[in-house]
């Protein structure tokens, strides 16, 4: 009996074993939604003539965003696909722009084969290029019938993180831009106009700062917990943006204190915001809406959800810059990058993509359909993009929005670069050092981590 | 079957059984462990071109480490966090326990009320925190107003705060789970040595703290071991409600970790870390293992 038991037992254990190897699936990460393509991977050897072989490619997507974008981009995939039959879109959902990026470079440390296509973040473009991820674009450019027109239909501001070492390395795709939402209602109400400098700013914050039941409606919310991005216009409405170029970065500069100062002063000297750092980039909207509060910053990517859930006039604007009559903005979001390490007749493929989703009606109707802002001249033009501006206004002030706009922080070494910035703008805004001293322990630290880095 | 092919079959089947067991512990625990011992004796790091192939170095990575301000920091942080989850957590753990072990009605919806933190994944409760923590108007703050609290409101931007409210955070979630254990516990105590107390006079704090938290020792030692890994392995909430600041002032180590080589991409500093990590958690086990084991010999 026990023979026969053991002799059965090892059975089982062999059959589990190989089970469990043959049910392993290829997928790298998770896939949120079945994937409209095919299992079967055919990579064959590119022929020299332009007759093309069945190829398949990934898209490694970030979905954490308040809209459904993943319908919307499978939607884009079989239109290209329709159009483009001996193509294969797989799209892998990965959560986040960080999942993104750490789940392709997991895959080129493990010795695999990276996905063709990519959307990271367009401040990730060092660090990328530094770590041989990514491909330079420029040939592609090139081999286009009409590739200078293309390259000069992009709204500038998305370009500014795309280049270095004159070479072009990224083309935008979900772009936003910071901005300064307003309830227009409580302004007319109170006699105020929109702000146009600093102190009208400060003011009309200050004037809208109420008490109710006990508790303060602030005039305005400013996030500030992960302080970069927002505290980058005030920055640039200060006269220097907190950068210069990828190694040369300006956290002490006057103006930059300038501008860190009066975001304390806002609490401090007008008494419009909540003292210290402000934890609230998922509860602003919601105030807004709900009227606890008169003006937020946030991102033109909010605005579709914004405008679902006011009942009063909603007020799109640039920053207001120190002076009067000046703004300021800052672009954010991510770009397609094609990464290096795929093999030719993907990254091929993965450049088509890229071009078919950059036409003027795919950007107008992306942004109709999410609320990132649409990044190319042309899909202004299309008819899908006049009617809605036409019923939203909003959208165009979004997009004037980055006429004002600097460059956002990217820098080599950014994590290291940005976290001290935001070390040190915490403290300053804390009351734990002076602004002025702040800064320049920031650009100390900064200097010092940017040493390996920069020739 | 003689005696002898007896023995020679069950001395095999063992060690065949728990192979696959063991070869899944080699290979994805052992090999990574020694792997980071190996990596965390290099200069790696994968966002500058010319330190993208690792350079031995020695103990570099750790002189580094702990000569720089921040990491002590981070070490201060991490001893804050772990003494202020863990003690509380297991004492309320207990106090829950004694608190639904008893045959009242609606003692079900007590267990399900203290237990069910532990159901949610741990980003859901953060954020449901998140807005909690909202200053004047979030439930906490409300609550603790209404209890007469003047102080400040700003949990998670304020540095001084904001270790508080991870801590926080971490209580609420893991008390109903050690709860469950010391119920099980207190289940399972024999009732006659609570009819010789009562035969001899003990008051209920005596009966507590005498007899049944001593009876209770083999479950208390194993949620203090849990309690204590888990409070290192646990940083999602710090993502969603602090994301480690303000000014580094809610970093613990594993968040540490994260930075040093998602945002920094430095291997052998993460892996330095990760050594770090090992030998506190392995010598925190082995220790409390040896001891517990020598009090019942």
């Amino acid at each position: 009996m026990k023979k026969r038991f053991g002799t059965l037992l090892i059975i089982l254990l062999i059959a589990s074993l190989a089970a469990c190897t043959t049910a392993a699936p290829a997928e790298p990460a998770e896939v949120e939604e079945p994937a409209p393509a095919e299992e079967t991977t055919m990579e064959e050897e590119t022929m020299e003539e332009p007759v093309i072989e069945p190829v398949t490619f990934q898209v490694f997507y970030p979905v954490a965003v308040d809209a459904p974008i993943a319908a919307i981009l499978n939607g884009y995939i079989e239109d290209f696909q329709a159009e483009y039959p001996y193509i294969t879109v797989e799209p892998v959902f990965s959560g986040g722009y960080a999942d993104v990026q750490t789940a392709i470079q997991t895959t080129i440390d493990g010795g695999g084969e990276p996905p063709a296509l990519g959307v990271m973040l367009a401040t990730a473009l060092y660090d990328l290029i530094n770590a041989g991820t990514i491909a330079p674009l420029d040939g592609y450019i090139a081999a286009m019938d009409d590739g200078d027109a293309y390259v000069a239909d992009f709204l500038p501001a998305f370009l500014s993180n795309s280049t270095y070492d004159g070479q072009l390395w990224s083309i935008p795709f979900q772009r936003s831009a910071v901005v300064l939402y307003y309830n227009a209602d409580m302004f007319a109400e109170a006699g105020i106009e929109p702000p146009t400098s600093w102190q009208s700013w400060a003011e009309a914050a200050q004037a809208l700062t109420v008490e109710v039941d006990g508790a303060t409606n602030w005039g305005l919310h400013f996030s500030s917990d992960w302080p970069y991005w927002l505290f980058q216009p005030l920055a640039i409405g200060a006269g220097q943006n907190i950068l210069v170029d990828d190694c040369t970065v300006t956290y002490d500069d006057p103006a930059v204190i300038d501008a860190l100062q009066f975001y304390i002063d806002l609490s401090e000297v007008y008494g419009a915001m909540p003292a210290g750092v402000q934890a609230t980039w998922p509860t602003d909207p919601p105030d807004l809406a709900s009227g606890a509060t008169a003006m937020i910053t946030h991102s033109t990517g909010s605005l579709t959800g914004l405008l679902d859930s006011v009942d009063f006039e909603l007020g799109v604007m640039p920053y207001p810059g120190r002076e009067e009559g000046t703004y300021a903005s800052v672009p954010g979001g991510g770009n397609f990058y094609i990464m290096q390490g795929a093999p030719e007749d993907q990254r091929e493929a993965a450049w088509l993509f890229v071009e078919f989703l950059t036409r003027p009606e795919y950007v107008a109707d992306f942004s109709i359909q999410t609320g990132y802002i649409a990044h190319r001249y042309s899909a202004y033009d299309t008819d899908a993009m006049l009617a809605y501006v036409a019923d939203v206004p909003q959208a165009l002030d979004a997009r004037d929005a980055l006429e004002f706009a600097g460059a956002e922080l990217a820098t080599q070494n950014l994590g290291q670069v940005r976290g001290i910035l935001h070390d040190y703008i915490q403290r300053a805004i804390n009351g734990e050092m002076t602004a002025a001293d702040a800064m320049a322990a920031a650009q100390a630290e900064a200097e010092a981590a940017l040493v390996d880095f920069c020739p | 079957m003689s005696a002898s092919s007896l023995r020679k079959k069950r001395s095999g089947l063992p060690y065949l059984l728990i192979l696959p067991t063991a070869g899944f512990v080699a290979l994805f625990t052992a090999w990574p462990v020694l792997l980071s011992f190996y990596q965390s004796f290099f200069l790696q790091r994968l966002n500058i071109a010319r330190f993208r192939d690792p350079t031995f170095i020695g103990f570099g990575n750790y002189v580094d480490l702990f000569s720089d301000p921040y990491f002590l920091q981070v070490i201060e942080n991490t001893l804050t966090y772990i003494l202020g989850t863990v003690p509380i957590s297991i004492m309320l753990g207990f106090l829950f326990s004694l608190l639904v072990n008893r045959k009242v009605r609606g003692v079900g919806f007590f267990r399900l009320a203290f237990f069910h933190p532990m159901v949610l994944p741990m980003v859901s409760a953060a954020t449901i925190w998140l807005f909690f923590f909202t200053p004047d108007y979030g439930l906490f703050n409300t609550a603790l107003r209404a209890l007469g609290y003047t102080g400040a409101q700003n949990w998670t931007g304020n540095p001084d705060l904001a270790i508080l409210s991870v801590i926080i955070v971490a209580i609420w979630k893991n008390a109903g789970y050690y709860m469950i254990f010391y119920l099980a516990g207190l289940q399972n105590l024999p009732t006659d040595v609570y009819e010789a107390a009562a035969l001899d006079g003990a008051n209920g704090w005596q009966t507590l703290w005498k007899i049944t938290f001593p009876l209770l020792r083999r479950t208390t030692v194993f949620i203090t071991i849990i309690a204590f890994i888990d409070a290192f392995r646990t940083v999602d909430h710090i993502f969603v409600l602090t994301s480690g600041g303000p000014s580094r002032s809610s970093t613990v180590l594993l968040f540490e970790l994260w930075l040093e080589r998602f945002e920094y991409q430095d291997i052998g500093a993460s892996a330095a870390i990760t050594v770090i990590f090992i030998v506190v958690l392995l010598a925190f086990t082995v220790t409390n293992f040896i001891t517990s084991e020598r009090k019942e010999a």
